[in-house]
């Protein structure tokens, strides 16, 4: 489609609008529904398909809009043409390519209007936004590979490290600005997105995990407030699982539990374990991080008041309390608003996570916006970062409450912290683990979540299940290097 | 040297190739740039370590990535898979197809309704397939409730390691099969029927029918089908892919070959191994086939 547009854009006599910008523009709005939550490589199988199938249908919406504009633009040429005010036309527009993924139909439509913005208020650039659903770093690195990525890009924090290391982002250093502030940043985001003292990428927003409860069912079961520590945590657990019509079968787990490396890692660091030693080999298999990973794999074999959510057949833990098929889950701010979109009726609740060791812990996601070292475009590029990131920028964005903004300032204004629903997550962000560890997180994640679930399953040990991940993991790690 | 050009001009022969080749050449070139380059670049790359991103390099590593092979656990357990699942599922589906196809030769009412509903799964798109699928292998999908009401045991079809590859064994024989009734289904109607009336005077039930006329008819088609089901299970990728979301689990048991080519190619951008791994699935296809090919060969013999 790009490459159509800039086709017209060449071959387009002086003076004519191609036209295409506003025919083209609706081909990229996919179906929605297509949620995706890549901050805690959540996203399983079924949300997964989802965008298989959301893209295969718009691809073919593509193909038929492609085909109308062009029909489309034929004949408006001649009508156009003569009105065009030729002034506006010497100067082409400066196109600028921007990717990121969509986790919310909402979430676009904010975008596309800042995006309109900020063309209003820089009339030489035209911001092309691209949607890139599924697998987004897959095609991201291969469009960087084949030099035709987009300028400016979104950049999850785990997978930051790769690209800084293979230098394909530009350092962000040198473009900035008194004004623009960096200071007001939260500084261990900032910092995850430095990589041998220069900085690649400027976080966007951030999310932690905190506890979701059911309120309708803790009062059913006579709980008055949320659990404060583990223990706590696991007696309420037992409670809340419930096998209503006593048929064996039980209908209410205690806890939908993720066995994901992303929403374990504090459980790993609750007895003092680490993920990674400082050669950035795995270390998981400690005596220290079996330590809690025992308690989740406890909970789920000995109390049976947890359950993943493929056991009681859903596809994510939120969904699992929307349902009702769990009465606690440990997810991130987008759940918020997809309970009230997707289960308007449910009365939830949310809390800090449970403190394991009598030591508060979480997971923290985030994601920035990077550029691309061969953009072609670069001050447009940091014109564009800068209005997104910028205080308005950011306060625009933060205030849909899908993710909470990275500037302090922006934070503190928008009163985050005294919302009841959104306190614990701004709570969490002091103590919370940000999901990164060098360049070889994948390989360790892959291990870990397929060796995870097996111990979790009972085919094997915790012990025997993590020595096997770590070891396999290491090899891997070893060998590519 | 002229006189040999316009001698040889002057061949019939010649100038016939010469027009052939000039008639083939789009294809040629196509083939040659976009088969063969390919290929031969593949072949020698694996021989590579290969950095795309950022800076690309190519560093010669000899052997290294074919020994790596030998060491990695997780190549032999997707391999294990792969060949778990192409045994049991090459045969079902050949079987299942013949049944079918014969089922759908005799003179049943309604033959032509059934032709159509049996291949509509060949036709649908196996993400679609795979997606409908994950709906009836839910925990409380249709599966799990059929079998509940029959009292017979559930199971968790997409988080047990146990039975994942299971859940997509049955699903790909059902998609597949229908393809391969109707290679079948015309095979079977060009069998004479003066056979099976000699067979008849002969004096030939109708398994005896079966087993001496319609089967050594099949055999070459027979070939073809398992050589195409073979080929097929080895290349498993999207039923597996779209039900681990890409990452082979649970404890790698729905890990496959192709997966494993995908994740290290992909998602560790480790291409000059991944493509090692490639050749490594191409001469195990090849042996597969040369095997087959054997042993169907020695059997027409008799």
């Amino acid at each position: 489609m790009w490459e159509i547009r800039r086709f017209l854009r060449k071959n387009l006599p002086p003076g004519v609008v191609p036209c295409s910008q506003v025919q083209l523009g609706n081909a990229h709005q996919e179906a929605p529904g297509s949620y995706r939550f890549r901050e805690a490589g959540a996203s399983r199988s079924g949300l997964q398909s989802g965008n298989f199938v959301t893209r295969t249908i718009g691809f073919g919406l593509l193909t038929a809009m492609v085909a109308i504009a062009l029909v489309a633009c034929h004949s408006e040429q001649t009508a156009i043409a003569p009105i065009t005010d030729s002034a506006q036309a010497k100067e082409p527009p400066i196109t600028l390519r921007f990717s990121g993924w969509q986790s919310n139909p909402n979430e676009k439509k904010l975008l596309e209007q800042l995006i309109k913005e900020f063309e209003t208020q820089n009339p030489s650039i035209d911001v092309k936004y691209e949607v890139i659903n599924s697998e987004y770093m897959d095609v991201i690195k291969t469009r960087l590979i084949g030099d035709v990525a987009p300028d400016v890009f979104y950049l999850d924090v785990f997978e930051a490290p790769l690209l800084m290391k293979y230098g394909v982002l530009e350092p962000l250093d040198s473009y900035m600005t008194p004004e623009f502030n960096l200071a007001d940043f939260e500084p261990s985001l900032l910092n995850a997105f430095k990589y041998n003292g220069k900085l690649y990428g400027l976080p966007k927003d951030f999310s932690t995990l905190a506890l979701f409860y059911n309120t309708d069912s803790f009062a059913a079961a006579g709980l008055t407030q949320p659990p404060k520590t583990w223990d706590e945590f696991l007696t309420a657990s037992k409670v809340l699982t419930i096998d209503q019509n006593k048929d064996g079968k039980i209908d209410q787990y205690g806890f939908g539990v993720a066995p994901e490396l992303a929403r374990q890692v504090f459980m790993i660091k609750a007895f003092g374990g680490e993920l990674l030693d400082s050669n950035g080999y795995a270390v998981f298999a400690s005596p220290n991080s079996l330590k809690g990973l025992e308690l989740v794999i406890d909970q789920y074999r000995r109390d049976r008041s947890a359950a993943q959510p493929s056991d009681v057949g859903t596809t994510w833990g939120s969904e699992m309390l929307g349902q009702g098929k769990a009465a606690m889950v440990i997810e991130g701010l987008w759940a918020i608003p997809y309970f009230k979109e997707t289960f308007p009726n449910l009365a939830f609740a949310t809390a800090e996570v449970p403190t394991v060791n009598d030591k508060p812990g979480t997971m923290a996601f985030t994601v920035a916006y990077v550029m691309n070292r061969k953009s072609t475009h670069k001050q447009a590029a940091w014109k564009f970062i800068a209005y997104l990131t910028g205080k308005s920028g950011m306060k625009a964005w933060a205030k849909q409450g899908l993710a909470l903004p990275t500037r302090q300032s922006v934070l503190a204004e928008l009163g985050y912290d005294r919302d009841p629903l959104y306190a614990p997550f701004v709570n969490g962000a002091s103590y919370a683990t940000i999901w990164q560890a060098g360049e070889n997180l994948p390989t360790i994640r892959t291990n870990f979540n397929n060796q995870f679930v097996s111990a979790l399953l009972g085919e094997q040990s915790l012990a025997d299940a993590m020595k096997k991940a770590q070891d396999t993991a290491n090899r891997e790690i070893y060998l590519a290097n | 040297m002229n006189l040999l050009i316009q001698r040889l001009w002057r061949k019939q022969a010649t100038r016939d190739a010469l027009a052939g080749y000039l008639f083939m050449t789009p294809t040629l070139v196509v083939a040659g740039i976009f088969l063969v380059l390919p290929v031969i670049y593949a072949v020698v790359l694996s021989f590579y370590k290969v950095r795309l991103l950022g800076d690309v390099n190519y560093q010669w590593v000899g052997l290294k990535n074919f020994v790596r092979i030998v060491n990695d656990e997780r190549v032999w357990i997707a391999l294990k898979n792969t060949v778990d699942y192409a045994v049991i599922v090459v045969p079902t589906q050949t079987i299942l197809a013949l049944a079918l196809a014969l089922l759908l030769n005799s003179q049943i009412r309604g033959k032509n309704g059934f032709r159509v509903v049996f291949f509509l799964p060949a036709v649908t798109s196996s993400a679609v397939l795979t997606l409908i699928f994950m709906w009836i292998y839910n925990s409380n999908g249709l599966l799990n409730s059929m079998l509940s009401f029959l009292k017979l045991p559930t199971y968790n079809w997409l988080g047990d390691p146990a039975v994942a590859l299971k859940g997509i064994m049955i699903m790909n024989i059902w998609s597949t099969a229908p393809l391969f009734m109707v290679i079948y289904l015309a095979a079977l109607q060009e069998i004479p029927e003066s056979l099976y009336e000699a067979a008849t005077l002969d004096g030939a039930n109708r398994w005896e029918k079966f087993l001496h006329v319609t089967l050594p008819f099949l055999k070459p088609v027979t070939f073809f089908v398992v050589v195409m089901g073979m080929i097929g299970t080895f290349q498993l990728f999207d039923q597996s892919y779209i039900f681990s979301a890409g990452s082979g689990g649970p404890n790698n048991s729905t890990l496959t070959i192709v997966l494993l080519i995908y994740q290290y190619a992909f998602k560790n951008l480790d291409m000059g191994y991944a493509l090692a791994l490639t050749l490594v699935l191409a001469m195990v296809l090849m042996v597969a086939t040369l095997v087959q090919r054997r042993l169907f060969r020695e059997e027409s013999l008799d």
